[in-house]
């Protein structure tokens, strides 16, 4: 009984010659891709995100007349389309700014409420001097700089959206002059605004 | 042992040696015998298999998309038999395991338990450990409610500023450029799938080599030695009793594991912070300005992970062993102040008074408590809609939250309203009773009883708590309360010297005979009750009450129609001014047909100066929706809906109820 198990575990060498060669590619060869191709396939579906593209809608958000001319921040929803893998989601909010008008200006400036630090939804209190971040106290001045420059946890201020301003005349003779802007997401925890590709 | 069960062992033992194995298992030498001391590796295994099978189950009723995650576990938590009690256990067992997994790695560390020849295991070990954290960061977000997005989102961020890799690994992570159904899937992936097979594929090695090393026993030993069956198992089994014991105790303790109101990328979660055993890395955050971060982020975290895993090869001299001593009790100590503080930053305006001093601490403080309260009072409507007989729309429960006025409604009301109308409860209406934050929303979505205060600081138009009610209709008929801050006597109003001022007051006049002003009296009640049903905010009275007052409206109605000429003095009546039904013209007061009803209210808001209303008499009032093309309006009807709706307590009420108030 003993021997036969030696005899067994015997290790036996094999002669080189080219055929045992090719036998030996062509296992390794073919059990390779077997295994590779599933494998293959789920890598390229898993990084498939990768090719994806951040897009910049333009958005109407207001009218200008909902922005009076007195340098407090307003706060505004970002309406648009929002298509999420298989669901497209008409209209839906997917931000939100902040526009400002100083006295005498023409136009609002916009303010992206993303925290450029990592990203939580900057607050602002009516009457408050200060926007404020909840996550890490970060607190920008009502243009957008942050309040303690440097030492704030904030790379950099609040990004700014560019604005546009469009006169529309409905059916019934009337005027109205909507505030567009262009909804740029940004990277967050850098000094200089990088768009999100 | 019976021959048919001995035999039967026998041929199994034939074909796989399953004697020895169990042998193998069980009879392990304990040197110096069993303490309990050897429990916390034990108790980590069990830990884990409670969470293999509380996960499995809570697998089979998940559903990862964000139309359907917060819903399924919403229906584990509060719909199927048991759910409560199987979120639980998971959601705590994960909060001991982190604890179990400090107390065993603190041990391993403090007895130099890592020497040779166990320095790969201890290697595997901290392995381990980073994948329990990895378990606990994708379980955190799949509830998709608001504070594991928030939470996941702030996370994903910083690990997009990697340098150089960031923004790449952030989209492999939430499958794409923005959070959604792919960052759900995946997370599930990892937490369910690659990263239980990851740790089973260390731990059944890191228990291999245990036993091939034998238990690291502490000097001096405490006696004889001892088998780890049944001496040392025994210990290990009433420790992991134990664990059990506390986390059932905290599962029933805490109600349920929390589920806030699900996620919504447009709406910010103030309250948004990682799970306890991550604060101290939140808030060692707070330390890092600027580009600094990277320091915060990365760098150190990474040089300490590093150093863990190094730590066998420093602890091989004496003095590399108190290194390593001194390094896990900076740590901990470290973690420990950093939680503390923290907590203590969140919770400022609970324990401190305010000064001028610390007002920047204390003011974000008390937004993060706000938020957090908010962010109950959101999640528990929620939950009662999701619960209600009309269940969760296809759509998801935001849409539930996104038409519901008894939520919408306080939000629209202070961007748009409150800049001139406050929103209090009147005086005379003040209830006896206090309530406590919590029992006073549920109290208010209960009841249609709109309790919410919006305080405007100076308002310049009346107080419109209980438009439309009964209140509101007598308020208007008396001559104290017409003239008062909460009806026409609000600042600068120009009705406060109104025609309809004089005329109440006149109609009331002093110098009526006890009989004229008793019918006086009795003809404005009639006619209120009449404005009162026609408005319909009667939802809180009782349906015999109502058949009741129905009389009395008639009559009430007879009196609005010019019946009131009869009864006054002045021969005048409501139709002198205002129109009702086909009596009376437009263009002087507001039309009094379907006075405060929903539509009336709609139609008000949207263009108040229209010749149905003020006209021309409108006081400052802006037209939100004058216009038939929505492009020029301000507002959308369905925000206006949202707002009356909100403004005449009228909403969903999550269960049928005895109304509080049936006058
Ligand atoms: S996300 Fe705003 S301060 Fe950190």
């Amino acid at each position: 009984m003993k021997e036969a198990k030696t005899a067994r575990t015997e290790i036996k060498t094999v002669s080189w010659n080219r055929r045992t060669f090719f036998e030996m590619l062509a296992a390794v060869v073919a059990g390779g891709v077997a295994i590779a191709t599933p494998l293959v396939a789920g890598v390229v579906t898993f990084l498939s995100p990768l090719l994806k593209k951040n897009t910049s809608p333009k958005v109407r958000v207001a009218l200008l007349s909902q922005i009076p001319d007195d340098g407090m921040p307003r706060s505004f929803p970002i309406v648009a389309d929002h298509v999420d893998a298989w669901t497209k989601y008409p209209e839906q909010r997917i931000g939100s700014v902040y526009l400002v008008r100083n006295k005498g200006e023409a136009e609002p400036i916009a303010l992206t409420a993303k925290c450029p630090h990592a990203g939580c939804f900057i607050g602002y209190k009516p009457g408050d001097d200060l926007f404020r971040c909840p996550c890490h106290t970060s607190a920008f001045k009502l243009d957008g700089s942050r309040e303690r420059g440097d030492a704030e946890v904030a790379p950099r201020g609040m990004d700014r959206l560019p604005v546009e301003l469009r006169s529309v005349a409905s059916a019934d003779d009337n005027e109205a002059v909507e505030v567009w802007i262009e909804f740029i997401d940004f990277q967050t925890g850098h000094k200089e605004a990088i768009r999100t590709a | 042992m019976s021959s048919h069960l001995r035999s039967l062992v026998d041929w199994l033992d034939d074909r796989t040696g399953v004697r020895s194995l169990l042998h193998e298992a069980l009879y392990e030498r304990v040197p110096g015998g069993a303490r309990w001391r050897y429990v916390w590796g034990s108790t980590l295994v069990i830990a884990f298999v409670a969470q293999m099978i509380t996960g499995t189950f809570l697998w089979m009723a998940y559903s990862p998309s964000t139309q359907t995650a917060w819903e399924s576990v919403f229906y584990i938590q509060y719909e199927m038999p048991g759910g409560w009690l199987l979120r639980g256990l998971h959601h705590y067992m994960a909060h001991a395991m982190v604890v179990l997994l400090a107390i065993h790695f603190a041990q391993v560390v403090w007895d130099g338990a890592y020497r040779a020849p166990r320095e790969l295991n201890f290697v595997i070990g901290v392995a381990l450990m980073l994948v329990v954290f990895g378990l606990s960061l994708t379980g955190y977000l799949l509830p998709w409610d608001q504070k594991g997005y928030w939470a996941t989102s702030v996370g994903t961020n910083l690990a997009s500023q990697a340098p150089i890799v960031g923004p790449e690994v952030k989209k492999l992570a939430i499958g794409g450029v923005d959070y959604g159904h792919h960052t759900l899937t995946r997370f599930l992936a990892l937490h369910a799938g690659v990263l239980p097979g990851l740790l089973i594929a260390l731990l059944v090695p890191h228990i291999a080599l245990f036993r091939r090393h034998g238990l690291h026993a502490t000097e001096p030993l405490k006696g004889p030695d001892a088998m780890f069956w049944p001496d040392q198992l025994l210990k290990d089994s009433v420790a992991a009793l134990g664990v059990l014991a506390a986390v059932l105790a905290l599962t029933i303790y805490s109600g349920e594991a929390e589920l806030t109101a699900p996620a919504d990328p447009a709406t910010p979660y103030n309250a948004a912070r990682p799970e306890w055993y991550f604060l101290f890395l939140f808030q060692f955050l707070k330390w890092f300005p600027g580009e600094l971060e990277v320091w915060g982020a990365f760098v150190i975290p990474g040089a300490v992970v590093t150093l863990l895993f190094l730590m066998p090869w420093i602890g091989r001299s004496r003095g590399g062993h108190l290194f390593n001593v001194g390094l896990l009790v900076v740590l901990l100590g470290g973690i420990i102040l950093l939680t503390a503080q923290a907590i203590r930053d969140d919770y400022f305006a609970t324990w401190y008074e305010r000064t001028e001093a610390n007002s920047d601490k204390y003011d974000a403080s008390q937004a993060f408590l706000d938020a957090k309260q908010e962010a109950e009072h959101e999640a528990e409507r929620v939950i009662a809609l999701a619960q209600s007989p009309e269940k969760i729309p296809p759509t998801g429960a935001l849409t539930l939250m996104a038409e519901d006025p008894f939520l919408q409604g306080p939000k629209l009301f202070t961007q748009h309203c409150a800049g001139c109308h406050t929103h209090e409860v009147d005086g005379r209406h003040k209830f006896d009773i206090e309530f406590d934050p919590k029992e006073f929303s549920r109290t208010a979505q209960n009841f249609g009883l709109n309790l919410v205060e919006i305080i405007s600081p100076k308002p310049t138009a009346p107080n419109l708590w209980g438009v439309g009610d009964k209140l509101w209709m007598q308020s208007f008929m008396s001559p104290q309360l017409i003239t008062d801050r909460n009806h026409f006597g609000y600042e600068n109003s120009p009705f406060a010297q109104g025609e309809m001022v004089s005329f109440i007051q006149e109609a009331h006049g002093e110098e009526l005979s006890e009989e004229e002003r008793k019918a006086v009296d009795e003809a404005f009640a009639s006619i209120s009750i009449a404005l009162w049903l026609d408005a319909g905010t009667t939802r809180l009275v009782h349906p015999d009450g109502l058949k009741e007052l129905e009389e009395q409206a008639t009559r009430g109605r007879e009196l609005i129609a010019g019946g009131l000429a009869e009864v006054l003095e002045s021969g005048m009546s409501c139709i002198d001014c205002h129109k009702y039904h086909d009596e009376g013209e437009l263009g002087s007061a507001p039309d009094l047909t379907g006075y405060m009803s929903r539509e009336w209210m709609i139609e008000f808001i949207r263009n108040p100066a229209s010749e149905r209303f003020y006209g021309e008499y409108n006081d400052r009032m802006p037209a939100f929706a004058p216009h038939d093309d929505p492009r020029m309006n301000q507002l959308d009807d369905k925000a206006i809906g949202l707002i009356v709706d909100w403004l005449r307590g009228d909403w969903v009420m999550p269960e049928t109820v005895e109304a509080p108030l049936s006058d």
